[in-house]
C-alpha cells in the first residue's frame, strides 16, 4: 500500500517540469474553489507561475452552473494564450510575457471542463486544467421518481 | 520595483480567428408549421429532420436520376474537425441529417458543435459551439442527430440534456432550457421535431436505468407545454406490466432518443421507444415492461398515449423501437411502417395501432420468433446467472436507428439491413444512479457478419438486395430520380436503381458513414449531401470495425 507520504513524492516527481516526465502530468497540482458575488456571479483567478507550464489552480471548483469572471495572469517568462469553454464558443484570450486578462464564462452543470494554453505543446506540457461545476440540474429537470441509491 | 502587467484584455469568441463572416441569411424566419406540413412539395428544401412529417426520406428533386448519377461529382467539402479534449473521444461520429433553407445549410456535430454552411459553396457562415462536460454520462458516443428550423431559429439538444434555440443569422442563442438529468445517466442526441408552435424532444439514457420521457416546448419561450412519462407509475395504465411491489418502474429506460413522425389530421406523434433497464435481466422486472419497445401515438397538443403497440415484449437483447415510424397510405388506409431492432418489419394502422402484419427483414434471426399475426415466441434469451448465450440479431439489432426510406412510387422501403450476432452473459448488478444498468456482459461477433441495402415492398416481400460483407450503419435515401443513395462502413458513398438494387455510382469518402443523406435544390441546381465520420456505439455495431478511424465531413454532391 503507498502511504500518503509516498504518493505526494510520487506525484511531486511527476508534477513539474523536465523531472520523471518531460512536462507536468495533467491533473495532478493544486485545487482551489471560486468565490460567489451576492448575484450568483462567480469568480475567480487562474495563474500561470514561472517556469511551471501548469495553471495554478490545476483544479478550479464553481459551486453551480451559471457565470463565472475569471482573471487570468501570465508570471511565466514565456508567451502562452488560454482556450476556454463556453456556451456559444470557445473564448480565447492570449497571455503574452508578465499579462493578465479577464474572460468571462457560462458553463452548463453539473460536470467537467479541460481548458488549456493552445500554443506550441502548452497543453501538453502541462498548461492544462480543470473547471469542476458542482451542484444538481434544476428541480424541474429532475425525473419524477424517489430519490435513488448512488455509487 | 513591481512591474505592471501588461494588459491581455478580455478573451473572445475563439470563431473570431477565423474567415467566418458570422452572418447567413434570414431563411428560417418563414419556415413554420403551415410550411413544414407542405415539406414535400418545396423540394428544393430539406426543412425537417426526415424532410417531411411522414419519415419517407423521399424526395422529389429528380434533375440527379438514375440515368445521370453516374456524373455525380463532389461539390463541396466542410471539415469539422475534432479538436480538444472531449467526452467520449473515442466514440465521436457525425450522425446527422442536414437540413437546408433556401441556400442555407444547417448540421450539427459531435460535443454541441452546429454549422451554419453555404449549400452551394461549403461556405462556413457561423459556428455555434455548446460547452459539453467531458464527464457528461453517454450511451453511447458523442454525436447528435440534426436540427429544427422555424421562426428566426434553430433548435438543438445537446449531450448534456440541454435544448439551445439560437438565432439563424448569427449563431446566437436565444434561450436554452434544461431537459434532462445528467446525473441521473440522461443525456440527449434527438432532433427536435417543430409541431405547430411547439418542439417536441426526448431523452437518452436507457442504458442508466433512467425513465424515459417525450417532452412539449414552446418554440417561443421554451416553456415546457407537456411531458409524458413512456414507463408508467403505479396506478398508471401499462404499470400492470410491471411488478407492483418493486422498484422497476422508477428506472425502466424506455427512452425516446430519434425523433417521430407525425400525422397532421390525427394529430398524433408516432415515438418510437428505447429498451427497458437493465438491458439484459428481465429477472428484476417481470412482465411487459410498457412502453419499452413501443410505438406510442401521442396526442400532439397534451402528449396523452392514445394507443401503443408493443414489438418486443419483456425485451431480453436491447431491441429498441426507437428508429422511424414511417407513414404511408395504401388500399385508402392510413399505416405505419416499422422496422425493427428484432428482425421483423411491422405495418401497423395508425388510426389505432391494430396490426396488419409483421414479416421479418433480415437473413438470422433466432432469438425468437414473431408471426405474422404478430404472436411474440422467445427463444433464446440470458436469463441464466453467468451463463453465455449467443443471438441473432445482436444488440444494434437488424437496422440500428439509422433510417429506411420510402419510394412511393414503387411502394418500396429500402433498408440498411444489419445482420451480427452477439452473446450475452447475465451479470446482476444493484442499481445506482448515473451507472451502467445492463444486466449482462455483451460481446458482439467480431466476424461473421453481412448487411444490405434490401427493398421490400409495404407487404413485406423483398424486391432486390444490395449485399454488403458488412452491417449497414447510415440511413437511405430515396429520390424521384429513381434513386437511392446509401453510404457503407468503409467510407463507399453509393447510388443504387430503386427498381431494381443495381450500383449506380460510388464515390470513396474516406471514412465510414454513419448518417442521414439529405437533398436540395439552389438556383436550378440539385445538390445530395452526407454528414461523414465513422464512429458511435462501434462495439455494438460491428466491433470488426471499431479500429477503423474517425471522419469529421460534410461532403456534397452534384451534376
Amino acid at each position: 500500500m503507498t502511504t500518503a507520504q509516498e504518493q505526494a513524492d510520487l506525484l511531486a516527481a511527476i508534477g513539474g517540469q523536465n523531472k520523471a516526465t518531460m512536462g507536468a502530468l495533467l491533473g495532478t497540482g493544486s485545487i482551489a474553489k471560486a468565490t460567489e458575488r451576492a448575484d450568483g456571479t462567480m469568480e475567480a483567478t487562474i495563474r500561470i507561475p514561472e517556469d511551471a507550464m501548469v495553471w495554478e489552480p490545476a483544479v478550479l471548483i464553481l459551486p453551480h452552473a451559471g457565470t463565472v469572471e475569471l482573471t487570468i495572469v501570465n508570471d511565466d517568462k514565456n508567451t502562452h494564450a488560454c482556450l476556454l469553454p463556453s456556451n456559444g464558443d470557445k473564448k480565447f484570450i492570449g497571455l503574452v510575457n508578465h499579462s493578465k486578462g479577464r474572460a468571462t464564462l457560462e458553463l452548463d452543470g453539473p460536470g467537467y471542463y479541460w481548458y488549456g494554453s493552445p500554443a506550441g505543446n502548452d497543453e501538453g506540457r502541462g498548461l492544462t486544467a480543470a473547471i469542476v461545476v458542482t451542484g444538481e440540474v434544476p428541480p424541474e429537470a429532475k425525473l419524477d421518481r424517489p430519490a435513488q441509491p448512488r455509487p | 520595483m513591481t512591474v505592471e502587467y501588461v494588459d491581455a484584455g478580455e478573451a473572445f469568441d475563439h470563431s473570431q480567428l477565423s474567415s467566418l463572416p458570422h452572418s447567413a441569411p434570414d431563411v428560417t424566419r418563414g419556415i413554420n408549421y403551415e410550411r413544414i406540413l407542405q415539406a414535400r412539395s418545396e423540394a428544393q428544401n430539406w426543412i425537417t429532420y426526415y424532410g417531411d412529417y411522414d419519415g419517407k426520406r423521399h424526395s422529389l428533386l429528380d434533375q440527379i436520376n438514375a440515368e445521370n448519377v453516374k456524373n455525380l461529382k463532389v461539390a463541396w467539402i466542410h471539415q469539422a474537425s475534432a479538436t480538444g479534449m472531449i467526452a467520449s473521444t473515442s466514440t465521436y461520429a457525425f450522425e446527422a441529417c442536414p437540413l437546408v433553407v433556401d441556400g442555407v445549410m444547417f448540421v450539427t456535430g459531435w460535443d454541441g458543435w452546429l454549422w451554419a454552411l453555404d449549400a452551394t459553396t461549403g461556405e462556413q457562415l457561423w459556428r455555434y459551439k455548446h460547452a459539453i462536460p467531458f464527464d457528461v454520462t453517454l450511451c453511447c458516443a458523442n454525436v447528435n442527430r440534426g436540427c429544427a428550423v422555424a421562426n428566426g431559429k434553430v433548435y438543438m439538444v445537446t449531450q448534456n440534456a440541454q435544448l439551445v434555440a439560437i438565432d439563424a443569422t448569427n449563431g446566437r442563442k436565444v434561450w436554452q432550457k434544461t431537459i434532462g438529468d445528467v446525473r441521473a445517466g440522461e443525456s440527449a442526441s434527438i432532433a427536435p421535431l417543430v409541431i405547430k408552435d411547439t418542439l417536441i424532444t426526448g431523452s437518452a439514457g436507457g442504458e442508466y436505468g433512467v425513465r424515459g420521457h417525450i417532452d412539449c416546448w414552446d418554440l417561443e419561450t421554451g416553456e415546457q407545454r407537456w411531458r409524458t412519462y413512456t414507463v408508467p407509475k403505479p396506478g398508471e395504465p401499462g404499470s400492470e406490466t410491471w411488478p407492483d411491489d418493486g422498484e422497476a418502474w422508477q428506472r425502466g429506460g424506455a427512452n425516446h432518443w430519434v425523433t417521430g413522425t407525425y400525422d397532421p389530421e390525427l394529430n398524433l406523434y408516432y415515438a418510437g421507444t428505447g429498451n427497458p433497464a437493465p438491458d439484459f435481466d428481465g429477472e428484476v422486472r417481470p412482465g411487459d415492461n410498457l412502453y419499452s419497445d413501443s410505438v406510442v401515438a401521442l396526442d400532439a397538443d397534451t402528449g396523452e398515449i392514445k394507443w401503443h403497440y408493443q414489438f418486443t415484449p419483456h425485451d431480453l437483447w436491447d431491441y429498441d423501437s426507437t428508429m422511424e415510424m414511417t407513414l404511408f397510405e395504401r388500399d385508402g388506409k392510413k399505416l405505419l411502417a416499422h422496422f425493427d431492432k428484432n428482425g421483423y418489419m411491422f405495418v401497423l394502422d395508425r388510426t389505432n395501432g391494430e396490426l396488419q402484419h409483421v414479416t421479418p427483414f433480415v437473413d438470422r434471426i433466432d432469438w425468437g420468433v414473431i408471426t405474422r399475426d404478430g404472436k411474440v415466441t422467445p427463444r433464446k434469451y440470458p436469463d441464466k446467472e453467468g451463463e453465455p448465450c449467443h443471438f441473432y440479431p445482436g444488440p444494434a439489432g437488424a437496422k440500428e436507428w439509422t433510417h429506411a426510406s420510402y419510394n412511393p412510387d414503387h411502394d418500396l422501403f429500402y433498408v440498411p439491413v444489419a445482420d451480427v450476432g452477439a452473446t450475452a452473459t447475465r451479470r446482476r448488478r444493484e442499481f445506482k444512479e448515473g451507472m451502467p444498468y445492463w444486466g449482462a456482459a455483451v460481446e458482439v461477433d467480431i466476424d461473421n457478419m453481412a448487411g444490405s441495402v434490401s427493398a421490400f415492398d409495404s407487404h413485406g416481400e423483398e424486391k432486390w438486395r444490395y449485399r454488403l460483407d458488412m452491417p449497414m450503419a447510415a440511413s437511405t435515401l430515396s429520390t424521384a430520380g429513381n434513386v437511392v443513395f446509401a453510404g457503407t462502413p468503409t467510407g463507399e458513398f453509393m447510388a443504387l436503381h430503386a427498381e431494381t438494387g443495381e450500383k449506380l455510382w460510388s464515390f470513396q469518402c474516406g471514412s465510414g458513414h454513419h448518417s442521414s443523406p439529405s437533398t436540395y435544390m439552389v438556383d436550378g441546381k440539385q445538390y445530395i449531401t452526407v454528414p461523414v465520420g465513422w464512429g458511435g456505439w462501434l462495439e455494438g455495431i460491428m466491433p470488426g470495425m471499431s479500429g477503423q478511424g474517425h471522419g469529421a465531413a460534410v461532403i456534397t454532391f452534384s451534376l
